[in-house]
C-alpha cells in the first residue's frame, strides 16, 4: 500500500515541480483519474495501468523518438473537476495526447473538453453507449459496452432451456444501460422478461424488490450492479430464500472482495468481467508479471483496460507517425489488434465492436471463467442448489 | 473618506481585471474562475436566508439541481439559447421555494434544517422517477460547448448580482429586520415584524440565484444527472464557504468562496491524500477561533463598516 501512496505523491510532486521547468522534447500525455472519492478503488488500478504503459513505452525508446511523460491529476470522481483538469492539461500543460479518465460519467464530461480542442481521447474505461451517440469525432472506446455485460448469462440460460428472467439495476448511467442490453438480448433469444425495476444509488435494503421477484419465481435473475449493491442483493436473496436457477451481477462480482465479504454465499453466483488474467491473449502473461513487479498486487480488468488502451494509442501514433488528431483517428478506426486486454476494433463512431466480455462463476472460492466456451477454464456448475444446501 | 475611495478603486481594479481575464488567461484559468464564480453565487445565496435570518438550509442544492434540469431540458428539448434557458432556471427554483418555504419556514431551529435536507432527497427522487422526461438516473446530455468564455461572463454576472443584492439588503430596513429575526425572533415579532413573510421573501431571493447558476452549470458541464446536481456535499460546501468568509456580510461569501477554492486547488494538487484532512482542520480552526468568519473578525478588529 505504501508504494501506491508514494507513487501518487510522486506524480503530484512531479506535476508541481515540473510546471516551472519544462523539459524539452518530452512527449506529454495527460489524463485525470479518480484517485480520491467514490471511484478511488478502480481509479487507482487505472492509474497503475497507465503508468506501467508509460514505463514500457520509454523502455522501448519512447514514441516518435521522444520520451513520453504522463501527467495525471486527481479528479476526485467529480465530472466538473475533470472538465477543469482537461482544460488545464490541454491549455496549460500543453499535453499532446490525452487518455480518458475512469468511469462513464467522468468520461462523458471530460470528452467535451478534448472534443472542443480537437484532441483525440482514448477513453479506456467508459462503457456507456450513449457517450458515443453524441457524434463526437475525437473519442475512441476501449472496453465492451455496458449492454453486453450479461450476454454470457443470457446465453447460458438459453442453452439450458430456461424461460424467464427478472432484471434489476441501479438507476445510474452504466447499470441502466447494462439492464437495458440484457433485456433486449433476452427478448431476442426468446427468454421472457417477467420483471424489471431500478433502484436508486445507495439503496441497501432490497427486500421489497426481492419479495416481488420471489412471487414471480423467475429462472434467472440479472442485476445491473456496482459493488455494494451486488453484495447486498446476494446476501438478502439468501435471507429471503429467493432461489433462481441462475443469478448473475454486472460489476462487483469479479472483485476478490466479493468473495471475502460473502464467503460461501458467493458460490454459484455468476459475474461478468471485461478481462481475466487467465485469458489466452497475446502478451498477457508478461503484462501480469510486469504489473505485479511494479505494483506488488494483481492487476484487475481496470488495470488491463487502461494498459491496453494506452498501448493501442501508442501503436496508432507509431503507424500515423504523427500526433495530429485527424491522422490518429484515421489509424485508430482502421486498426485491428489484440493486446493483453484482448481484441480491439471500432466502428466509424469510435465505438468498440471487437472486445469480448467473459462470464465467470464462483466455484469453491475461485473465480472460474465459464463463458464464452472458447476461453472457458471450466464448466459452469449447474443446477444451482437452493441456498440452504450451499 | 479616503479609505472608502481606496477600497472602491481596489474593487474596480479587480473587476476590470476579471473582465479582461479571458483574453489573457488559459482555458484552465477561465474554467477554474467559472467554478469560483459559481461558488460565490451559491454561498452568497445561502447567506441571504441562512446568514441573515439564522434559518440554516441544508437543502439549498435542490434549487441548483432544479435549475440545472430546467436549463438542460429547455436547451435539448425546446432548443432555447443557453443564456435564456439558464435564466429560466430561476422560475421553478422560486416556485419550489414558495411551496416549501410557506409551511417550512414556520418550523424553528433544527426542524427547518431537517425539512430542507428532506426536500433535496424528495426532489432528487422525483427527478429520477420521471424517467421519460428527465432521463432518470442517466440524466440529460447537452451538446458540447464550444467556448466557455460566455459562461464565464454569465456566471460572473450572477455572482456580482448576488453580491449587489446582498449589499442592497444589508443597507435597507428589510436587512435589519432579517437580522433581528436571527438575533431574537420572538422579540422581532413583538416589535411588530411580520417574520413569516420576511423569511419567505429572503428564502425566495436565496432560491432564485442557485436556479440560474444551475442552468448555466448544465450548459457548462454538458451533462446533468441526479447524482451530480443534487449532492448534499454542494450544500455543505456553500455553508462552509459562507461561514468561512463571514455570514450575514456582503463580501463574506465572496471571500470564502474565493479563498477556499484557491486554497483547495493549490493544496489538493500537491498533497493528494492529506488535503481533505488539511481542509477539515482549517474549517474546524476557523469555526472555533473565529466563528464570525474572516470578515467578521476584520470588521471587529479594524472597526470596518458593517455593510461590507
Amino acid at each position: 500500500m505504501k508504494r501506491h501512496w508514494f507513487g501518487a505523491l510522486l506524480v503530484a510532486a512531479m506535476v508541481a515541480g515540473l510546471a516551472t521547468s519544462p523539459a524539452a522534447q518530452e512527449l506529454k500525455v495527460g489524463a485525470s483519474i479518480s484517485l480520491t472519492g467514490t471511484y478511488a478503488k478502480p481509479g487507482k488500478y487505472t492509474q497503475e495501468g497507465y503508468l506501467l504503459c508509460e514505463k514500457e513505452i520509454n523502455d522501448k525508446g519512447g514514441l516518435l523518438g521522444r520520451k513520453v511523460r504522463f501527467i495525471i491529476y486527481d479528479d476526485k470522481s467529480e465530472p466538473p473537476t475533470a472538465i477543469k483538469l482537461y482544460e488545464k492539461l490541454i491549455t496549460e500543460d500543453k499535453v499532446e495526447l490525452v487518455l480518458g479518465p475512469y468511469s462513464s460519467p467522468v468520461t462523458n464530461a471530460a470528452s467535451t473538453v478534448s472534443e472542443k480542442y480537437k484532441k483525440l481521447m482514448m477513453a479506456t474505461l467508459a462503457a456507456t453507449t450513449s457517450i458515443w451517440e453524441r457524434g463526437f469525432k475525437y473519442l475512441v472506446m476501449t472496453i465492451s459496452p455496458a449492454e453486453v455485460y450479461l450476454e454470457g448469462l443470457v446465453d447460458l440460460a438459453v442453452e439450458r432451456g430456461l424461460k424467464t428472467i427478472a432484471v434489476i439495476n441501479e438507476d445510474t448511467l452504466f447499470s441502466k444501460a447494462a439492464a437495458k442490453g440484457t433485456i433486449e438480448l433476452a427478448k431476442k433469444k426468446g427468454v421472457q422478461v417477467v420483471f424489471h425495476e431500478a433502484y436508486p444509488k445507495g439503496t441497501t435494503d432490497f427486500s421489497a424488490l426481492l419479495i416481488k421477484i420471489k412471487s414471480l419465481n423467475p429462472d434467472v435473475i440479472a442485476a445491473g450492479s456496482y459493488f455494494d449493491d451486488a453484495v447486498a442483493t446476494t446476501r438478502q436473496m439468501k435471507e429471503l430464500d429467493v432461489n433462481p436457477r441462475m443469478y448473475g451481477v454486472t460489476v462487483g462480482g469479479d472483485l476478490p472482495e466479493f468473495y471475502q465479504l460473502l464467503g460461501k454465499t458467493a458460490e454459484f453466483v455468476y459475474g461478468s468481467s471485461q478481462w481475466e488474467k487467465s485469458l489466452p491473449y497475446p502478451g498477457i502473461k508478461e503484462f501480469v508479471a510486469n504489473y505485479e513487479k511494479m505494483w506488488n498486487r494483481e492487476p484487475v480488468y481496470h488495470s488491463a483496460a487502461a494498459y491496453g488502451g494506452c498501448q493501442i494509442y501508442a501503436e496508432a501514433v507509431r503507424r500515423a507517425n504523427s500526433l495530429d488528431s485527424d491522422k490518429l483517428r484515421e489509424q485508430l478506426l482502421k486498426l485491428k489488434v489484440s493486446t493483453a486486454f484482448g481484441d480491439y476494433q471500432v466502428d466509424e463512431r469510435g465505438f468498440q465492436i471487437a472486445h469480448k466480455m467473459v462470464l465467470h462463476q464462483w466455484q469453491d472460492g475461485k473465480k472460474v471463467t465459464v463463458w464464452p466456451a472458447a476461453v472457458a477454464e471450466g464448466k459452469p456448475l449447474y443446477p444451482t442448489p437452493p441456498w440452504q444446501r450451499r | 473618506m479616503s479609505p472608502m475611495v481606496g477600497a472602491l478603486s481596489l474593487l474596480l481594479v479587480i473587476l476590470a481585471g476579471l473582465a479582461v481575464l479571458p483574453f489573457f488567461g488559459s482555458g484552465y484559468v477561465v474554467s477554474f474562475s467559472i467554478q469560483v464564480f459559481m461558488w460565490m453565487a451559491l454561498a452568497g445565496s445561502w447567506n441571504l436566508i441562512s446568514g441573515f435570518t439564522g434559518y440554516v438550509s441544508f437543502g439549498h442544492v435542490a434549487f441548483f439541481g432544479v435549475g440545472a434540469y430546467t436549463g438542460a431540458l429547455l436547451i435539448t428539448k425546446a432548443g432555447w439559447h443557453w443564456l435564456l434557458a439558464g435564466l429560466a432556471g430561476s422560475l421553478p427554483a422560486a416556485a419550489l421555494a414558495l411551496v416549501i418555504g410557506y409551511p417550512c419556514l414556520r418550523l424553528k431551529g433544527p426542524y427547518f434544517a431537517i425539512a430542507m435536507l428532506g426536500l433535496n432527497e424528495v426532489v432528487r427522487a422525483l427527478v429520477s422517477y420521471f424517467e421519460g422526461f428527465t432521463g432518470g438516473g442517466s440524466g440529460v446530455s447537452l451538446p458540447p460547448i464550444l467556448s466557455i468564455v460566455p459562461v464565464y461572463y454569465a456566471m460572473g454576472a450572477v455572482a456580482m448580482a448576488v453580491t449587489l443584492l446582498t449589499y442592497r439588503i444589508i443597507t435597507c430596513q428589510f436587512g435589519l429586520r432579517l437580522l433581528s429575526i436571527r438575533e431574537d425572533e420572538m422579540a422581532a415579532e413583538v416589535m411588530g415584524i411580520n417574520t413569516a413573510r420576511l423569511k419567505l421573501y429572503a428564502f425566495l431571493l436565496s432560491a432564485v440565484f442557485p436556479g440560474i447558476v444551475g442552468g448555466f452549470y448544465a450548459w457548462y458541464a454538458s451533462h446533468v444527472e441526479p447524482l451530480s446536481v443534487f449532492p448534499l456535499l454542494t450544500t455543505i460546501t456553500m455553508i462552509i464557504m459562507c461561514l468561512f468568509g463571514g455570514k450575514g456580510t456582503v463580501f463574506g461569501p465572496v471571500l470564502g468562496a474565493g479563498l477556499l477554492s484557491v486554497f483547495q486547488e493549490l493544496v489538493w494538487a500537491r498533497f493528494l491524500f492529506v488535503h481533505q484532512a488539511i481542509f477539515g482542520a482549517l474549517i474546524v480552526g476557523v469555526v472555533l477561533l473565529m466563528p464570525r468568519g474572516i470578515l467578521g473578525v476584520l470588521q471587529e478588529r479594524y472597526r470596518l463598516p458593517r455593510t461590507i
